[in-house]
């Protein structure tokens, strides 16, 4: 072991005193100084701006005048998604999806305005936050420490020397590999610094955070022991680089993107409007609230009447309008949430392929462990979207309530030919401060980390196949005479 | 010709170069079939949409009563279909919704409005023809590249080589040529198939085919310049390498920061609210008012503008499109601000070639910002014609059935422009 940390402490002396490796090492220490930093503020003044405009929207619904309850349905509010608890850290999807949704009655919009489409088309290669810095840079950076450690000596013919002092394959390689990761973790210290902080701020996330940093360092470690390896198996330094970048390239730039586009493709997701036409021709199917002869609402009306024991609407001790219009809107309902269960299903399934593929890739693995800890995933959306969807039906729920016990059946009737029957269908603007403000929380600390299970999981079979590798260096050194 | 010939023959020899082009070859085959399947899913799920259209329109005509409920109950498609480049620079086509359903309800509502879509599928970008030769064929160029002269110097054949009568023509811009020609062939081939199958007009295919060639040559322009100098093969490899990674992530990474804060775009939230705002006061605001406003923008409206003291639909229509007008200038603004952060992009491109090469095909192949502003602007042309067609039957009395529907104006790609 001292034979290894003297090996260690001598290339890093060299190091110290290689100009490609000290400007390789300032730049990637500033690019992540930089990318922690921007990526802090711009997400704290995304999280700020959100926030605001969700108290805003929410102080503007309760600040309504007196209304017709079927005004606010359409009136409706905005749900907008807050920023994930490491999100500074990892923005993952974040400007990939919407991020205000529109709640109105009869309707499921979409999420809109995300920053990808208001970014210009630079840079759709990764934006610069911690994340992308030890996901992508990182180990490039480490390719260009490395790659020449072990071949360098072999080519000055210096490795026999360093046995003939008695060090062995074991200690060489292990040398190496602990300097080059000192380096890492020299370079890293911003990134992992921003996680840290993050962590302080939010001492609730700490457990995350140690596991999310837990994911980083096994990724890391997989790219020092295979860069030590290879520049031990390679015939020639240029032979370890060229290896190494084509290996870069292939798992950090190739897969990730090609399994995206694959995934894409084998499973695919129907459009916005495929479901709007499927949920229309259902409805038409089940129950038809603009056809006088629908049969589901003609029985709905038949069974209310023979409940109340009465022969007409009219006669209701309710308005029988607004009752309509909640079983109109239960229907409509049930068939968004059936519909968005099956994309969510969908969608589920093609981020797990990419989990899987993570096998080819560990830079797919260390992503997904990234992005769930940060709560920035598919599934932290999803999980939004659906939030917001159970909270849209309450509040229309609520207000065809109101317009069901409130508004009095005669006036609702006579409101689109009585301007005075129309006066008096507007209810007390009390009423809209009795609907509760939409709140949405990312999956707990506890869920996340169950989900981070699997990537985890990946990362650790990598680690374990980088060993291997590792120990057949060793031997493979071992044989030619060290 | 022989020297041509005799190189290549050394670089069929060669395991590495071999497998270096079969990768890029194959790559950008499977970038082209990608890209393919996804302009055909494109293309089906527009053609899904024009043929549901009917079964919708056949639904509303059982219960559609006046030009009111018609417009209000009458979605009508837009799209955006792909060109026939498209296969080969995705562009933003998957941000950005090729497919929008819209009525004569306010606009600034309906516009803004998402494709559902995977965003995990979205974040590590496309992988069509445009990031296989942007990303991609620069590293194949440097590995085939990067030792033409100190790998000899290092096999101690240099000197004996270079003292060769006619060393550079007969040898080094031999082996450049071959192998260049390699990667080019890698990249054209799939290209020339695709661009086949997807029919793409001959110029346009050209004008790609010359972009992946100027990549192509800028690469090689660099990896020489580089490679001339005297140091140890390693070394070049290891500055071609950082160069790339400068060139093609990190600066792109950084300007777009640098854009984005230097180019505000206004708050969309804030805009939505806005427009909501003034659409629903409408039903508190006195309705002559609404009326003296809308007037203002079609005076041509005002013989039949007349409303009774109950609902109306002109009056429900009038204050629908005021509400677009209250937030026309915020709209531009927003508008504006990327087509301004779009435009200090391309910019940029012209200081990094890479990334502007990469502007210039999504250009070409209409999938860049351009293309999306271009669309949203179709849209609201479209709108504002849908929406006066319904004004005129409301404003004149005309009366609206099932067999009118017939008569609503369609979108059309070409003339809503």
């Amino acid at each position: 072991m001292n034979r290894a940390l003297t090996i260690a402490g001598a290339e890093l002396r060299l190091m110290l005193r290689s100009r490609l490796a000290l400007v390789g090492i300032a730049t990637l220490l500033l690019l992540s100084a930089i990318a922690a930093v921007t990526s802090a503020t711009q997400m704290a003044a995304a999280a700020e701006m959100r926030a605001e405009a969700q108290a805003a929207t929410d102080a503007q619904f309760k600040a309504q005048p007196d209304r017709h309850p079927h005004r606010m349905v359409h009136y409706g509010t905005y749900a907008l998604r807050p920023v994930g608890p490491l999100a500074a850290f990892d923005p993952g999807v974040d400007a990939f999806t919407g991020t205000l949704l529109f709640l109105e009655g009869h309707r499921q919009n979409s999420a809109t305005f995300g920053a990808a489409r208001e970014s210009s088309d630079l840079v759709r290669f990764g934006q610069l936050t911690p994340a992308f810095v030890l996901q992508t840079l990182a180990p490039l950076l480490l390719v260009f420490l490395g790659f020449a450690s072990i071949a360098r000596e072999r080519e000055r013919g210096s490795l026999r020397a360093l046995a003939a002092y008695g060090a062995g394959a074991w200690s060489i390689l292990v040398g190496k590999a602990l300097a080059l990761g000192v380096a890492a973790a020299l370079a890293m210290a911003p990134a992992f610094a921003a996680l840290g902080w993050a962590a302080v701020q939010q001492p609730g996330e700490a457990g995350i955070a140690a596991l999310t940093a837990l994911s980083y360092g096994g990724y890391l470690l997989v790219w020092v022991l295979v860069i030590t390896a290879v520049s031990a198996l390679a015939a020639s330094a240029q032979g370890a680089l060229v290896t190494l970048i084509a290996a870069w390239a292939i798992v950090v730039v190739l897969v990730p993107r090609a399994a995206a586009a694959w995934v894409g493709v084998a499973e695919p997701l129907p459009s916005r409007v495929d479901t709007e036409f499927a949920i229309a021709a259902d409805l038409r199917r089940i129950g038809d609230s603009h056809n006088p002869n629908d049969p589901h609402f003609a029985a709905f009306k038949a069974k209310l009447l023979k409940r109340y024991g009465v022969t007409r609407v009219e006669d209701l001790p309710f308005n029988y309008r607004g009752v309509l219009a909640q079983e109109g809107e239960r229907l409509t309902s049930q068939l968004f949430k059936d519909y968005a269960a099956r994309a969510a299903a969908i969608q589920n399934a093609q981020t797990e392929t990419l989990t899987t593929l993570g096998i080819i890739s560990p830079a797919l693995a260390v992503r997904r462990a990234s992005m769930t800890g940060a709560a920035t995933d598919l599934g932290t959306h999803l999980a939004f979207l659906a939030a917001a969807e159970a909270y849209r039906y309450a509040m229309v729920q609520k207000l065809n309530g109101l317009q069901a016990s409130a508004v009095a059946s005669a006036d609702d009737a006579a409101r689109s030919k009585d301007p005075i029957a129309d006066r008096r269908t507007r209810i007390s603007a009390d009423f809209w401060k009795t609907i509760p403000d939409f709140d949405f929380s990312a999956p707990s600390p506890g869920e996340r980390a169950g989900a981070m299970a699997m990537p985890l999981a990946v990362l650790a079979l990598w680690v374990a196949l980088a060993i291997g590798l590792f120990a057949f260096a060793r031997r493979r050194l071992e044989r030619a005479g060290l | 010709m022989s020297n041509l010939a005799r190189e290549f023959g050394f670089m069929l020899r060669s395991r590495s170069a071999l497998m270096a082009l079969a990768l890029l070859a194959i790559c950008a085959s499977a970038a082209v079939a990608l890209g393919l399947a996804s302009v055909a899913r494109d293309r089906a799920a527009i053609d899904r949409m024009i043929a549901g259209q009917a079964t919708e329109e056949r639904a509303l005509a059982a219960f559609v009563k006046d030009a009111g409920s018609g417009a209000y109950y009458g979605f009508q498609p837009t799209w955006d279909a792909p060109s026939d480049l498209a296969f080969a620079a995705l562009g933003s086509r998957d941000i950005a919704p090729a497919m929008l359903r819209v009525r004569a309800l306010a606009l600034e509502a309906q516009i803004y409005e998402n494709e559902a879509a995977n965003p995990e599928l979205a974040l590590p970008g496309r992988f069509d023809l445009a990031f296989v030769v942007i990303y991609l064929a620069p590293l194949v160029l440097i590995a085939l590249l990067h030792d033409l002269w100190s790998g000899e110097r290092e096999a101690g054949r240099y000197h004996a080589l270079a003292a060769m009568p006619g060393a550079n023509r007969r040898l080094w811009s031999a082996r450049v040529l071959v192998r260049l020609g390699g990667v080019l062939a890698a990249l054209l081939l799939p290209f020339a198939v695709g661009a086949l199958i997807a029919g793409t007009a001959p110029l346009r295919a050209l004008g790609f085919a010359g972009l992946i060639g100027l990549v192509a040559l800028l690469w090689t322009a660099i990896i020489l310049i580089v490679a001339r100098r005297g140091s140890r093969s390693a070394v070049h490899a290891a500055s071609l390498a950082a160069i790339w990674f400068a060139l093609t992530l990190v600066a792109p990474a950084g300007a777009n920061l640098a854009i984005n804060a230097a180019v505000p775009v206004p708050d969309g939230a804030a805009l939505a609210r806005e427009n909501r705002e003034y659409v629903h006061a409408g039903w508190d605001r006195p309705r002559d008012q609404t009326m003296r406003d809308f007037l203002k923008l079609y005076p041509q409206l005002a013989p039949g503008a007349a409303i009774p003291p109950t609902f109306h639909w002109k009056w429900y229509f009038a204050f629908q499109h005021l509400g677009d007008r209250h937030v026309a200038q915020q709209s531009q603004a927003y508008r504006d601000g990327i087509a301004r952060r779009a435009e200090l992009a391309r910019a940029a491109g012209w200081l990094l070639p890479p990334a502007g090469l990469a502007q210039a095909m999504t250009a070409l192949a209409r999938t860049d910002i351009a293309a999306q502003l271009d669309y949203q602007m179709r849209i609201r042309a479209y709108h504002q014609r849908l929406r006066e067609f319904f004004y005129d039957y409301l404003f004149s009395e005309k009366p609206f059935g099932p067999d009118d529907l017939a008569d609503v104006p369609r979108f059309d790609p070409a003339i809503d422009s």
